[in-house]
């Protein structure tokens, strides 16, 4: 919200500066986002009155003014703007005057004639962003004032960021009422009476009292609204930001801003009959004074009258029935709308307004009368007319309740952490309008003023203390509190140590978008539920990523398109198989493409490939203790033929594999290898068990066996491992041959077998029983011969 | 005895002038191997007198403990020779590369995020987590924002369905925690959360870091002095300068937004704390007694002190990061800034 340093001067007027005012105001809660001043500094330019205005003998486009500055002898100043005409009231800017662009006025000799000052446009002081021709100002403006003090331009707009349980401060009003509580200045609520005769020509009905506890409306008869709102008045609202429209609507827009009270004049000449605040009935719409047609939905409040309905209650008026600058008689209203009955209604129809902003915040409900009797007081003032005495539909019992809240020393002290002096929090109550219906040496029973919605429990009332104590001043303390040391088991893997061990092998993390598009999902993971979002920011941002794979396939092709050719990305992230918390579970993937090494002087280029990958994959992997496995399958996304499950205990837990040629070619994506799996596997590994150490030799035997070449060597190996031989250690692949030598369809797998005992060295005989056990099994379980 | 010094003064020479290992091989053959001169001359012993024999004998021996003194000597110098120039033919250019397997790094984020992470495990923080797509009760209800609450309205909600979000803050991992776990407790929930919103100063997801404490003696004193500190360790500046300033947030009362003082103009007021000479970096309050009663805490008996961090906003301001959409672009260039 926009408010005018003056404006609130004329309510409490602190002995600081604008911007002191608006550092407290910010340290009271009420953030400034921005304090401009109204106009740039500039100095010695006046009010002036053209006497007389002739042509200039010498050319054509410019004009001789004598030009009274409420000095002993008139100025002359010539003049090129084509609105000078005398009688005019103007801005003179006279010999030895400043403007905002650093330009110093001089005596001046134009074709020959002297020239004694300059008249000015409003732009030309910085006041308006363009004018066209000079300014003219109001024919009682008084000659040789200065400007500055004339168009009051010694002001500033502070921006407030009103948070939303300070609804009371959204008027000129409640800041001043702040500021007072902060200065520790009197704050007096004015009185306003406009005089009144005779009822209220038409009847008024509330049918839900409970969202309108109270609607007041008068009559003002014999208005004219065609005249012009005053400059004071026009000032102030469009300096805060409101836009000009006539006298009765622009004197709403005042009261709005001044008090607080949202209001709206009917012109009573469109009503049918008595006002009924009611419920919408199914069917009902309304043109509303934007324009736009709305279909009023149930459960929306509404003013209507015997025909139709005529304003959405606490929101907009409707077109039918506004206030135009031809109407003469009015229906004014002043009401208290229930926040839970306007909360979230506007914004169900699209609308954000100032009325609806407010009344879903709380307005004063005591409010209401005094708004009134301000209005009809500068209605009468400004455009005549005769007011009736108001018509009240006040039901007490729907009001907001205002209930006594007991507050002590101990629980302030408890919630602060220090003491506050009773003297002074009751007066701080007293300033901020809080009543004190009862009270001890340290306790208190505070009742909150009806401005203030948000003060309900003693926490509240702490807060307001805290605040004009300020945040600032309150004292600081190290945490003291109950403490143990929580075990960490060593045998947990951290989400750190899985990227740490992926960034040791070269691996950059990016961070990719939870939502993506509907193609990607698609081409990814077509079987996976769609979980939409059904506001999204864009088609592209729309699905819930179930896998990871979508993002870096993105990052890839966005590096690739910037010459970034070489690339290990992973990620770490939740992906959606549904709505429910048990669905959302923690997954790494992580892709490779390009060549091995960066072009270096001593390692020829090498392209990577599935067992680069899946290196990286399995040195993660050994830091459980768990038993992984590979088994070939097929992935839509992946190539046929280079891609395996991964399996833990007989389920698959994700995904590794070449990117398909068709995604690549569809995506122009190069070669990618990538995996993909569910972090709630790799979440411990295992704690050291001591063995002792055997002081006999190793004895090792390297085999070759061929077989047929579509057995996973993987198989063979688990089923050596299977044997539990005694005095087993370790069997290790150390070559895989098919070509020449080998029969076609075949394979040779050499593998290395090593023994020790703990009770002696080996000898040639006991090996050699344990090496044809192996080839045994491999025989019959493999039909694979030594070669 | 003249055959003898003939045979060590011959020796002496050749082994001097022998300049490979095989030829110093033949020399101790043709002196002392099973067919050498001194050799021959111990095979002739028995043809000598009784009287000549030792002495004969001694002077053989002494030949044979000299000649092969030279020959390891001279062994010896040949092959260190040889070192000599198998090292200048294996010399290298020591200011060559290693071979390159180039380390990875973090984003920016996580590192931001492991390092308020290990400075609240200083003061004995857990870090606790909680999902992203959330129900209307953990992200708003529990947390004092009922229906129609205007904060509602101010968060730019994702929606599912009518009940189903994605979290706008990572609040609801208090709610979260405190339905499983008793106080006294602290943790900080670190993750990912989203508005409906994106320009050059929002993306529609972003990272925050909520802090909790529940325990019978805390107080909102403890919550400043502990933000302090950890604002002051994060910038690593011991005079950083703090102010706490009043706020709304309907989940804490009282409310507080702490600024630091602006860390690229030092508060003289420059574009970034748009001329304030401050820069908000966090929210914070004592928890309300609404939010521990949604969680069956007595709220007379305990007290809650909760923050939440902008954890883009950290990592923008510590590493002059201007331009927030970067985090989320991927582009290797920047990421690579932070290895």
């Amino acid at each position: 919200m926009n408010i005018l340093s003056n404006w609130l001067r004329e309510w409490v007027n602190p002995n600081v500066t604008d911007e002191a005012l608006a550092e407290q105001l910010t340290m009271a809660g009420l953030e400034v986002d921005g304090i401009a001043p109204i106009a740039p500094a500039f100095k010695g330019v006046v009010v002036g009155y053209v006497i007389s205005c002739e042509k200039h003998a010498d050319a054509d486009k410019l004009n001789l003014c004598q030009v009274d500055v409420g000095e002993a002898e008139n100025l002359q100043i010539i003049c090129g703007a084509k609105n000078i005409r005398s009688g005019l009231k103007v801005i003179v800017a006279t010999v030895g005057a400043e403007l905002p662009d650093g330009l110093k006025i001089k005596k001046a000799k134009l074709r020959g004639v002297e020239s004694f000052g300059m008249i000015c446009s409003e732009s030309e002081l910085g006041i308006t962003d363009s004018s066209e021709g000079i300014a003219e100002l109001e024919n009682d403006a008084p000659i040789g004032q200065d400007i500055r003090a004339y168009l009051n331009l010694d002001d500033h707009i502070i921006e407030l960021d009103v948070t939303p349980n300070r609804g009371d401060c959204f008027s000129v009003l409640g800041v001043a009422r702040e500021l007072s509580a902060h200065y520790n200045l009197a704050f007096n609520l004015p009185e306003f009476e406009a005089l009144a005769q005779g009822d209220c020509a038409i009847g008024a009905s509330v049918s839900d009292t409970q969202a309108c506890p109270k609607y007041l409306t008068r009559t003002i008869i014999g208005i004219d609204n065609t005249v012009k709102t005053p400059k004071w008045m026009a000032d102030k609202l469009v300096r805060s930001g409101q836009q000009l429209h006539s006298p009765v609507v622009d004197i709403t827009n005042f009261v709005l801003l001044e008090l607080g009270q949202p209001m709206h004049g009917f012109d009573l000449s469109k009503l049918e009959g008595d006002i009924k605040v009611r419920m919408a009935k199914s069917g009902e719409q309304i043109e509303l004074l934007n324009e736009i047609i709305v279909k009023l939905k149930e459960d929306t409040l509404v003013i209507a009258d015997g025909g139709s309905v005529l304003a959405i209650a606490g929101i907009m008026g409707g077109m039918s029935s506004a206030t135009q600058s031809n109407s003469s008689n009015i229906l004014l209203e002043s009401a208290f709308f229930e926040p839970i009955s306007i909360a979230g209604k506007a914004r169900s129809y699209g609308l954000h307004t100032e009325s609806s902003l407010r009344f879903e915040r709380g307005v004063d409900f005591n409010m209401t009368e005094l708004a009134m009797e301000r209005a009809t007081q500068l209605i009468v003032e400004i455009c005549g007319g005769q007011a009736s005495k108001i018509n009240a539909c006040i039901d007490k019992n729907a009001l907001p309740k205002l209930k006594p809240i007991s507050i002590n020393q101990e629980k302030i002290q408890k919630i602060l952490g220090f003491a506050l002096d009773s003297d002074w929090i009751e007066q701080k109550f007293i300033n901020l309008g809080f009543e004190i219906s009862q009270k001890t040496n340290n306790s208190w029973v505070i009742i909150p003023p009806s401005f203030r919605f948000d003060i309900r429990i003693p926490v509240d009332l702490i807060e307001e203390l805290a605040r004009l104590y300020g945040y600032d001043k309150l004292p600081v303390q190290k945490l003291s509190l109950e403490s143990s040391i929580s075990t960490i088991s060593e045998a947990d893997i951290s989400q750190y140590d899985i990227m740490q061990s992926l960034v040791n092998r070269g691996y950059q993390e990016v961070i990719t978008y939870s939502f993506i598009s509907e193609k990607y999902q698609n081409l990814i993971s077509p079987e996976a539920k769609k979980i939409r979002l059904s506001n999204p920011i864009s088609a592209d941002m729309s699905i819930m990523r179930s896998s990871l794979i979508s993002g870096l396939l993105q990052t890839v092709e966005s590096n690739q398109r910037r010459g970034h050719t070489d690339a290990r990305f992973f990620e770490i992230g939740l992906c959606f198989d549904g709505i429910k918390a048990d669905e959302q579970s923690n997954k790494l993937a992580a892709i490779v493409t390009g060549n091995r090494f960066s072009p270096q002087w001593s390692v020829d280029l090498q392209a990577l490939d599935f067992f680069d990958i899946k290196s990286d994959l399995e040195s993660l992997l050994s830091l459980t203790d768990a038993e992984f496995s590979f088994e070939a399958a097929q992935h839509v996304a992946l190539q046929k033929g280079q891609t395996a499950k991964i399996i833990l205990k007989g389920e698959q837990v994700g995904w590794i594999g070449a990117l398909s040629p068709i995604l690549q070619k569809q995506l122009s994506l190069p070669e990618c290898y990538l995996f993909e799996i569910d972090l709630a596997n790799i979440k411990s590994g295992s704690i050291a068990q001591y063995k002792p150490l055997s002081s006999y030799q190793q004895s090792g035997r390297d085999i070759a066996l061929v077989l047929d070449e579509n057995i996973p060597v993987a198989e063979l190996i688990q089923s050596i491992k299977a044997m539990q031989q005694q005095c087993f250690i370790e069997v290790n692949l150390f070559d895989v041959y098919t070509g020449e030598g080998v029969e076609l369809g075949k394979k040779s797998v050499a593998l290395s077998l090593t023994y020790q005992s703990p009770e002696g060295t080996l000898t040639e005989t006991q090996l050699n029983v344990k090496v044809d056990e192996v080839l045994a099994l491999m025989q019959t379980q493999y039909s694979a011969i030594l070669r | 005895m003249i055959v003898i010094d003939a045979i060590l003064n011959r020796a002496n020479t050749s082994i001097a002038k022998t300049q490979n290992l095989q030829e110093l091989e033949d020399l101790r053959v043709s002196f002392l191997g099973k067919k050498g001169e001194l050799t021959a001359l111990l095979k002739g012993l028995g043809k000598l007198s009784k009287e000549q024999r030792p002495k004969m004998g001694e002077a053989i021996n002494r030949a044979k403990v000299n000649i092969q003194t030279l020959l390891t000597d001279k062994k010896n110098h040949l092959e260190l020779v040889a070192l000599e120039k198998r090292l200048l033919s294996e010399k290298i250019d020591v200011s060559l590369p290693g071979r390159n397997a180039e380390m990875g790094g973090l984003h920016p984020i996580t590192i931001t995020l492991n390092r308020i992470q290990s400075l609240f495990a200083k003061n004995g923080f857990e870090v606790a987590i909680g999902p992203e797509i959330e129900d209307d009760f953990h992200n708003f209800t529990a947390l004092n924002i009922p229906q129609h609450h205007p904060a509602r309205a101010m968060h730019d909600t994702f929606y599912f369905d009518k009940n189903t979000v994605l979290r706008t803050h990572t609040s609801p991992v208090q709610i979260r925690t405190l339905e499983k776990q008793k106080p006294p407790l602290r943790i900080i929930a670190p993750g990912r959360v989203y508005r409906c919103d994106s320009d050059i100063t929002h993306t529609p997801m972003f990272h925050q870091v909520e802090g909790l404490i529940v325990d019978k003696h805390a107080n909102f004193a403890q919550l400043k002095g502990l933000l302090i500190d950890f604002l002051r360790a994060y910038f690593e500046q011991e005079d950083l300068k703090v102010r706490f300033r009043p706020s709304y947030f309907p989940f804490t009362e009282p409310s507080a937004e702490a600024d630091i003082e602006c860390v690229i103009c030092h508060g003289v007021g420059c574009r970034v704390c748009k001329k304030t000479g401050w820069l908000e970096v966090l929210g914070c309050g004592v928890v309300h007694p609404n939010v521990l009663s949604s969680v069956n805490i007595d709220p007379e008996i305990y007290t809650g002190l909760a923050f939440g961090i902008g954890i883009e906003r950290l990592a923008m301001l510590r590493y002059g990061v201007n331009d927030l959409r970067l985090f989320f672009e991927n582009d290797s260039r920047f990421l690579r800034q932070f290895r």
